[in-house]
Order: structure tokens, then C-alpha cells, then sequence
């Protein structure tokens, strides 16, 4: 077996259809919409939207195959890097316990969209997740997975339990509240190895932060995750606190995502006026 | 009640326990840090295969076994030094070379087709010597002087069954053809040809026999 698996050497079953983020960025129905009814006026995910299933639904399968890339993630940081030399045997106990947790995260996930009523395969895989996880160095994965990644997954929960919450789906809210717990594990996991390892090695530690700013920026785009309620996804200030962010991390993050908002509706009122 | 002050004996009639033991302190660090290297390695190996099977259910199947059998590496891990090994990394080795061709062996199927192989090396081959290295450390350790090592080992062994089940019943299912019971058999061989030079999990003499070094075995 190699190291480092490239991204198109994913294995998947016939279900899954794979896109990545440039596959994303260049489909016209999703990087700019038109749509300007009032419904979509606050795009967070709540049961009086009119799409409100749809969009939970697709959320929820977004979730599901960031579970399995995770999994593989954390799984290919286990197999490699040599054990000592390349990264500390203790990083390596860390991933293989998240590789336990994003396997139930999967279940879990499976079991969520069989209950919302979608199938695996009916929306399309990004593989982004998987591309930052293929760093050849073991601290740059943990910037931008554990701390970029699955902090936009602390975001998503907090989100999808809110949802469940005022949809009356106790199923759903159980459910997100347990992978939350998963999740700011795994981002303190991050937190705590990306200053540990680079304590004494301040280049090392800008360029894992530079990657994870490069990461939080690209799961930004459109202003998908942000404070204003007119991005779907809500930035989870206490969680992210809990998992080792300090104010000002957040604080960026936040206006990171609130420019990537403004910068979508500039967009969509250009491709108006393009259209009037 | 009994009167507090009676002397009662310090082994219960019910407690059979013995002292003596097979293994030194010395061959007992010596095996937990064979353990723990294979240990290491198949978490590893487990972890590197979960991208490489589209099999969805033995994707997450791999997932959980890798955090136990990291889990059982950071048990050895942290009984070395309470067996005299300040410097656990300086037993964290291969019993033998035979064993590191063995895991060389073992990680080298990758292609998506090929589950069946990367299945029968871990279940049908590697784990089942696990299970025999640790059931023979258990039955022969002292029951007084080890017991931390034997409360390891407990622990370690429900994993393995329940790992080896888990892993057996993914075998059965992916195998539909003749053809694919020859191509688990002829790989389970191929490995268990290292397995015997190597002499087991600790090398020779992990399950009591000091097995010979089979020379030309495996060519």
C-alpha cells in the first residue's frame, strides 16, 4: 500500500458521484443563484423555509460524506507517517480514535438521512475534505482538518441540532448533539498538537496556520457559514471556544465568512442586472 | 458478623492463584514489546486501508478496529516501563526480520478489488496469532506478580475475539465464487508461510514451542 493515496483513488461504490470544490465553484446553479423570493431572504436552515427539507436534506448527505472522508482522513494520518520520526506515536493513538468516532459518525449519519427520508448517492460528494487531509505534513492536516474542517463541522452541527430542536425532531437533535461532542473533541485534538508540535518551530506553526486560514476560507465561499442569518450555516461561537479557538481566531473566521457573504451578493446582483 | 479479630488466611479457600510464573521480568517486557510493535502495525495497516475498500460497512468496520488495536499499542505501551523498559521504544521492535516481511506482506494489497486479501491477512492470519500469543501469556504468566499485565491482556483478547468475528462474517459475505474462496485461501497461506518462519507473534516460542527457524520455507 503507498503512502499518500491521491484524492481520485477514493474508494467508493457505485452510488457515489464525485465532485470537487473547482467542479463546485464552475456548476452556475449553485455559485450564483437568482433566486430572489423572499423565502431565501435568511438562508439559515429553519423549518419555515419553504425548501426547509430539501435543504436539510442535502446538508445531512454533505455531512455524511465529510464523515467518510474524515474517517479516511485520519486514517491514511495513522498509515503515513513513520511512527516517532514523522509524527509522535500519541498523534497516532489521536487519529485512530477519531477514526473510531467518524465511523459512528457515519452510522449515525446513515441512519439520519434513512430517517429524513434521502439516500446514499442522491446528492453529490465533494471530495474537498479528503484533498486537505492529503498534506505531507502531519501538522498542515491537523490545521486543516481538525481545525478548519471539522470547526466548520462544530458550525454544521450546532446548526442541524438547532433545527431538530425547533422542527420538534428529537430524533435529529439527539443525534447532532452527540456528534457535536465528537466534533469539538477532535478540534481541541487539533488545537492542542498544533501547539505542541510546533511550540519551538514558529514557521512551521504559520504556514499550518496559513493552511487553515486557506481551508476556513474555501468552506467560506458564498458566505455558506456565518453569523448573519442569511448564510445557511451559523458560526458556533461557544463550541468553538470549548475545542481551544481563542476570540480573535473566531473573531477572523467570522469576518472571513461575513466578507465571503458580501462578496456572494455582489455576485448575485451583478448576474441580475446582467440578466435585466 | 465474624469477629473482626479472628486471623483469616491471606488466600481465600476459593482463590487458586499461584505464584510462580514462566516468564522474567525481562520476557515479559521483551513479549509486551513485540505486542505492542504489532500492534502498532496492524493500526496502521487498518487506518491506510480504510480509503482504499468502497465497501461502505467494511470502511466503518476498519475504523473502529483501528482505535482498538491503537488502544491495545498504548496499553503495552504504558506497562514497558513498569516492567523495568524506561525507554519504551527501545522494545517497540520486531521479534524478528521475519515479521517485519510479514507486514510488508500483509499492507501490500491497495487496488479497490481487493478487500478480500486485505480481510483474510488481518482476520484469518494476523489476529488469530494474536489471540494465540496473548492466550499463552495469560495462561502462563504468574497469576500475582503479572496481574497487571493479565488484566491487559483480558481486555485485549474480548477485543480480538469480537475483531475476529467481526472480521470473519465480512469475509463469508464478500466471498461469492469458488474462485474467491481459492484466491482467501491461497493468500492466507502465502502469509501464514512468513508467520511460521517468524515463529509467532513474539517469535519463537510465542505459544510455548520453541519452533526452528524453517530455512527455504519461504521461497
Amino acid at each position: 500500500m503507498r503512502k499518500f493515496l491521491p484524492v481520485e483513488d477514493l474508494a467508493r461504490d457505485e452510488r457515489f458521484n464525485q465532485i470537487t470544490m473547482n467542479d463546485r465553484m464552475a456548476d452556475q446553479r449553485t455559485a450564483i443563484t437568482t433566486d430572489s423570493r423572499p423565502s431565501r431572504a435568511a438562508n439559515r436552515i429553519v423549518p419555515s423555509r419553504a425548501d426547509a427539507s430539501d435543504a436539510a436534506r442535502g446538508l445531512m448527505h454533505g455531512i455524511f460524506v465529510g464523515e467518510i472522508q474524515a474517517l479516511e482522513g485520519a486514517g491514511r494520518t495513522c498509515w503515513d507517517f513513520t511512527t516517532g520520526s514523522e509524527a509522535p506515536f500519541e498523534l497516532k493513538l489521536d487519529m485512530a480514535r477519531q477514526c473510531w468516532d467518524e465511523a459512528r459518525h457515519v452510522e449515525i449519519s446513515c441512519k439520519l438521512s434513512d430517517w429524513m427520508g434521502s439516500e446514499i448517492g442522491e446528492y453529490a460528494e465533494n471530495t474537498v475534505l479528503f484533498q486537505a487531509a492529503c498534506s505531507n505534513d502531519p501538522v498542515l492536516r491537523l490545521a486543516g482538518v481538525n481545525r478548519a474542517l471539522e470547526g466548520l463541522a462544530i458550525d454544521v452541527f450546532t446548526t442541524m441540532k438547532e433545527f431538530g430542536e425547533v422542527a420538534g425532531d428529537q430524533y435529529l437533535e439527539f443525534a447532532e448533539d452527540w456528534m457535536l461532542a465528537d466534533e469539538v473533541t477532535h478540534v481541541k485534538m487539533g488545537s492542542d498538537w498544533l501547539r505542541k508540535i510546533t511550540e519551538n518551530d514558529p514557521e512551521r506553526r504559520k504556514k499550518a496556520l496559513d493552511f487553515q486560514s486557506v481551508v476556513d476560507k474555501l468552506f467560506s465561499y458564498g458566505g455558506t457559514r456565518s453569523e448573519s442569518q442569511e448564510s445557511p450555516i451559523g458560526l458556533a461561537r461557544r463550541f468553538r471556544e470549548l475545542a481551544g479557538f481563542d476570540d480573535q481566531e473566531i473573531d477572523v473566521i467570522a469576518d472571513l465568512s461575513l466578507a465571503a457573504l458580501e462578496e456572494r451578493k455582489a455576485a448575485v446582483l451583478e448576474a441580475q442586472a446582467a440578466l435585466n | 458478623m465474624a469477629d473482626s479479630k479472628k486471623p483469616r488466611a491471606p488466600f481465600a479457600p476459593w482463590d487458586r492463584r499461584e505464584l510462580p510464573g514462566l516468564f522474567s521480568v525481562e520476557e515479559s517486557a521483551r513479549r509486551v514489546g513485540a505486542y505492542k510493535w504489532c500492534e502498532l502495525k496492524l493500526f496502521e495497516a487498518l487506518g491506510g486501508w480504510i480509503a482504499t475498500v468502497p465497501e461502505l460497512d467494511v470502511k466503518m468496520r476498519l475504523g473502529a478496529h483501528c482505535y482498538k488495536h491503537a488502544w491495545h499499542a498504548e496499553l503495552w505501551h504504558k506497562r514497558l516501563p513498569e516492567l523495568r523498559e524506561m525507554n519504551p521504544d527501545r522494545l517497540t521492535v520486531a521479534p524478528n526480520e521475519h515479521m517485519v516481511r510479514f507486514i510488508e506482506a500483509l499492507t501490500e494489497p491497495e487496488a479497490p478489488e481487493l478487500t478480500i486479501e486485505k480481510l483474510v491477512g488481518v482476520y484469518r492470519v494476523f489476529i488469530p496469532h494474536f489471540i494465540s500469543a496473548y492466550t499463552f501469556h495469560l495462561n502462563n504468566t504468574s497469576d500475582i506478580t503479572d496481574a497487571p499485565t493479565m488484566r491487559s491482556l483480558r481486555f485485549v483478547l474480548q477485543d480480538e475475539f469480537e475483531d475476529w468475528r467481526d472480521g470473519e462474517m465480512l469475509i463469508q459475505s464478500l466471498i461469492e465464487t469458488p474462485s474467491e474462496v481459492d484466491r482467501a485461501t491461497n493468500h492466507q497461506a502465502s502469509l501464514e508461510k512468513i508467520l511460521l518462519a517468524a515463529g509467532g507473534i513474539t517469535g519463537s516460542g510465542t505459544i510455548g514451542f520453541n519452533t526452528p527457524e524453517h530455512e527455504g520455507a519461504l521461497i
